[in-house]
C-alpha cells in the first residue's frame, strides 16, 4: 500500500497551508524523514519529512495550492510498488469550501494526475494551467509569457524562482551599459557611493618569515579559537596567583589499590584518584567559600551554595571542561561513575550544553601526562582551580629518617581579587590533610 | 531539570555564511549533537526573498544594488522580500519546537517571537504591537522588526530582524515584506539614540527566557558545530 503524505497538525490556529515547493519529483527515491515538501503558513515555511522510505509515487497537490490540515499531499511507494490505477481519483483533493479556487481559467480544479504519463501529457498541452497561482500572478504583473521562461520545476514547469531570475536577468541586461566597467580605477568611477579607501597596514609583530623559511599556516579551529578566547579572558579578568604543596598520597594509593578490583567487578566502575580528590575538594570548599565564588565586574561576590566541579579533559581537538554537578550530594561511587561518563562523552564529542556549564570550581589533572607541577589558569569566572599531578615515589623525611612515600604536588591558582593568600594556602592545606588521611572522612561522606 | 537554551553572538558575518551556519546547526540539533540555541548576528546589506516572495517587491535598480555588492538571496523561510544590514540585531533560534511550552504550533511560535520583541521594546518605553495579518512587530504604521521562519525536521531556523539602528534609507530598495503602504522604523528613530547592541541582546535573552520558561545562557565565542557534528 502506498503511504499517504498528509498535511500534519501544525498548530491550534493552523487549518491550512500553501504547498510552497516540492523538494522531490515524482519518481525520486526518498529516505524516511527526508524533507520532501514545503508548506507555508503565515511567515513560517515548514519542510515536511517523509513518513516512510520509498519513491515519490504521486504529487496530489501542486505547488502554490492551498491544502487543509489532514489533506493528502502525495503518496510514497514502497520498493517494487506502483501507483494503483483506480484508487487515485478518490484521493484527489476537493477544493476547500473556505478557499475559492484561485484559478478561474482552469477548466477543472486540478485533478490529481493518475499516472506519471498522464501528468506529462497534460503539461505539454496546457502549459499555462500548470503554473501555480502565485506564478501566474507574477507573470501577469510583469506581462510575461510563460513560454519564454525556462522552467526548472517538476517536468520543466516554471516556478516562482524561475520568473524571479528571468526578471532579474532582463533588468541586469537592460541596465548593464550604465554599470561602471570592471577594471576601472575605483577612485575615478562615478560610483553611486564613495569607493572604500584601502586600509593602511598597521605595523605589528611579525608572525613569521613566510616565504623565506618553511612554515605551515593553518586556520585555527573554532574550538581552538574558543579556548584562546576563554584563556585570555581569564588572564585579563582575574588576578592570577598560585601556591603549592606536597601531598603524601601513600594512604590513598593503598586504599585505591584495595578497592579497585572489587569496585570494578561489582559496579563496573574504574576507581581513579579523581573521585577522592573531588570529594576532598568539596569538603575544603565548604570551609573556604571564597574559592567557590565568583566576582562580577560591578563588584558583587556570588558565593555558590552548590558544588559543581569542572574536570578538565584533554581531547585531540582541544581542552574541554565537563562539569560534575552537585558533587557534594553524590556518593564517591556516583562521582566515580559520572567522571568516567563525562570523560568518555567529552572525548566522543557527545557532551550536552548542561554538561559544560554551571561550574563553580575546576580541577585539572596535568599528571595524566607526566607533569609534576603546573600553574593552571582559572576557569573564569570561577575563583580557583586545583592542579593535580603525577604521583611518584620520592624520598621524604619522616621522624628524622629518609623514607620512600607516594608524593604528589598540589597547586591551587586563585583569583587574588577575592581570595587572599592566607585562605588560599589554608584551603590547599585542608585538601592536603583530607587526601593524606582519607579514612578519617570517607566514613561520614555522602 | 529544565534544559537551558544557549545564546551565542556570531557578530557581523556575511549573510550566506550565517545561512550555511544555520543549516549545519539544524543538522547538529537534529542529531542531538547540539542543544537548543539562539544565534544573534548582524549582516552587511543584503536582500533576502522568502518563499512568498515576488520580484515586484524590489524597487531599486538591481544593477545599482549589484554595484554596491548587495545580493538578492532566495531562502527557505516564509515571507516576502526583506532587507538586512548593519544596525539590526538578527536572532536565529535553532530549536526543537516540541521543547517549547506551545509545542509544535507554528503560529504560536510566531506569536512568541513577536512577544519577545514587544516585551523587549516595552523595556525601552516603546509601545510596539502586532498588526494582523502582517506578522512582525509594529509601532503605529511602521515596522520595527521583521519575522520569517522555516522549520525543518520540527526544528526552527531563520527568525527575526530587529531594527536597532539601521540605515533606514536602505529599506527604500524594497517594499518590505511586499507591503506598499506601510513604513519602517528603528529603535534609534523612536528613542533619539540607539541603545547598545549588547544591552538589547541581553534583554532579548531575558524575554526569551521569560516567554519560554527556560534559562537562556549566554555562551562565549562561537559554537564549534563542525566538531560537534564530527
Amino acid at each position: 500500500m502506498p503511504v499517504t503524505i498528509v498535511v500534519p497538525q501544525l498548530g491550534e490556529s493552523v487549518v491550512e497551508g500553501t504547498v510552497g515547493k516540492w523538494l522531490k519529483k515524482e519518481g525520486d527515491p526518498i529516505a524516511k524523514d527526508e524533507p520532501i515538501v514545503e508548506i507555508i503558513t503565515d511567515k513560517i515555511n515548514i519542510e515536511l519529512p517523509a513518513p516512510s522510505a520509498g519513491t515519490l509515487g504521486r504529487i496530489t497537490i501542486p505547488e502554490g495550492t492551498v491544502a487543509q490540515v489532514g489533506q493528502e499531499l502525495g503518496q510514497i511507494l514502497a520498493q517494487g510498488e506502483s501507483m494503483p490505477q483506480g484508487g487515485a481519483k478518490q484521493a484527489a483533493p476537493k477544493p476547500a469550501p473556505s478557499q475559492p479556487d484561485p484559478r478561474p481559467a482552469a477548466p477543472s480544479p486540478s485533478p490529481a494526475p493518475e499516472r506519471a504519463g498522464t501528468a506529462v501529457a497534460e503539461r505539454m498541452n496546457g502549459e499555462e494551467q500548470r503554473v501555480s497561482p502565485a506564478v501566474r500572478k507574477l507573470l501577469r504583473e510583469h506581462n510575461l509569457d510563460v513560454a519564454r521562461i525556462r522552467g526548472s520545476g517538476m517536468g520543466g514547469r516554471v516556478t516562482r524562482e524561475d520568473v524571479l531570475s528571468h526578471i532579474e536577468g532582463s533588468r541586469v541586461a537592460a541596465s548593464a551599459p550604465s554599470a561602471p566597467p570592471s577594471g576601472q580605477a575605483p577612485g575615478r568611477a562615478p560610483a553611486p557611493q564613495a569607493a572604500p579607501q584601502p586600509l593602511k597596514p598597521i605595523p605589528g609583530p611579525s608572525f613569521g618569515q613566510t616565504g623565506s623559511r618553511e612554515e605551515e599556516v593553518v586556520q585555527a579551529t573554532n574550538v581552538r579559537k574558543k579556548i584562546a578566547e576563554n584563556m585570555l579572558r581569564a588572564r585579563h579578568m582575574a588576578a592570577h596567583c598560585s601556591t603549592w604543596d606536597e601531598v603524601d598520597m601513600t594512604a590513598l594509593v593503598a586504599l585505591r589499590a584495595r578497592l579497585k578490583e572489587k569496585v570494578k567487578a561489582t559496579y563496573g566502575v574504574n576507581v581513579t584518584y579523581m573521585p577522592f580528590i573531588v570529594k576532598a575538594v568539596v569538603r575544603a570548599l565548604h570551609e573556604y567559600p571564597m574559592l567557590n565564588a565568583s566576582m562580577t565586574e560591578s563588584g558583587e561576590i556570588h558565593y555558590k551554595k552548590y558544588y559543581n566541579i569542572g574536570i578538565a579533559v584533554h581531547r585531540d581537538s582541544g581542552l574541554i571542561v565537563p562539569v560534575l554537578h552537585d558533587a557534594d550530594r553524590k556518593t564517591l561511587l556516583q562521582v566515580a561513575q559520572e567522571i568516567e561518563d563525562l570523560g568518555s562523552r567529552a572525548r566522543a564529542d557527545k557532551l550536552q550544553l548542561n554538561d559544560i556549564q554551571g561550574g563553580t570550581f575546576t580541577i585539572t589533572n596535568a599528571g595524566m601526562f607526566g607533569a609534576t607541577a603546573s600553574t593552571p589558569i582559572i576557569n573564569y569566572p570561577e575563583s580557583g582551580v586545583l592542579g593535580v599531578h603525577l604521583i611518584q615515589e620520592r624520598p621524604v623525611v619522616r621522624d628524622h629518617r629518609i623514607v620512600i612515600r607516594n608524593m604528589m604536588t598540589l597547586v591551587v591558582s586563585f583569583d587574588h581579587r577575592l581570595v587572599d593568600g592566607t585562605p588560599a594556602v589554608q584551603f590547599l592545606h585542608r585538601v592536603k590533610e583530607l587526601l593524606e588521611d582519607p579514612e578519617s572522612w570517607l566514613l561520614d561522606s555522602i | 531539570m529544565i534544559p537551558p537554551i544557549a545564546a551565542y553572538d556570531l557578530g557581523r558575518i556575511p549573510y550566506r555564511e550565517a545561512l550555511e551556519f544555520q543549516r549545519r546547526a539544524v543538522s547538529a540539533r537534529a542529531s542531538a549533537a547540539s542543544t537548543d540555541a539562539i544565534y544573534f548576528a548582524e549582516h552587511e546589506p543584503v536582500l533576502t526573498v522568502g518563499r512568498a516572495g515576488s520580484a515586484s517587491s524590489l524597487r531599486a535598480n538591481p544593477a545599482l544594488l549589484a554595484a554596491r555588492g548587495v545580493e538578492i538571496i532566495p531562502v527557505e523561510r516564509g515571507g516576502d522580500m526583506t532587507y538586512h544590514g548593519p544596525g539590526q540585531i538578527i536572532a536565529y533560534p535553532i530549536l526543537e519546537l516540541s521543547g517549547l511550552p506551545s509545542g509544535r504550533d507554528l503560529h504560536r511560535y510566531l506569536r512568541d517571537l513577536e512577544e519577545v520583541l514587544i516585551g523587549t521594546l516595552d523595556g525601552y518605553g516603546i509601545r510596539a504591537g502586532r498588526r494582523a495579518p502582517h506578522t512582525g512587530v509594529w509601532v503605529g504604521d511602521r515596522k520595527v522588526a521583521a519575522i520569517g521562519v522555516a522549520v525543518r525536521r520540527w526544528i526552527t531556523l531563520h527568525g527575526f530582524a530587529l531594527n536597532v539602528d539601521p540605515d533606514l534609507s536602505h529599506f527604500d530598495w524594497i517594499h518590505p515584506c511586499g507591503l506598499r503602504d506601510l513604513g519602517v522604523t528603528s529603535m534609534r528613530s523612536l528613542l533619539g539614540t540607539a541603545p547598545p547592541r549588547a544591552e538589547v541582546q541581553a534583554r532579548l535573552r531575558e524575554a526569551f527566557a521569560r516567554i519560554w520558561g527556560r534559562p537562556v545562557v549566554e555562551m562565549p565565542g562561537r559554537p564549534h558545530l563542525e566538531e560537534l557534528h564530527a
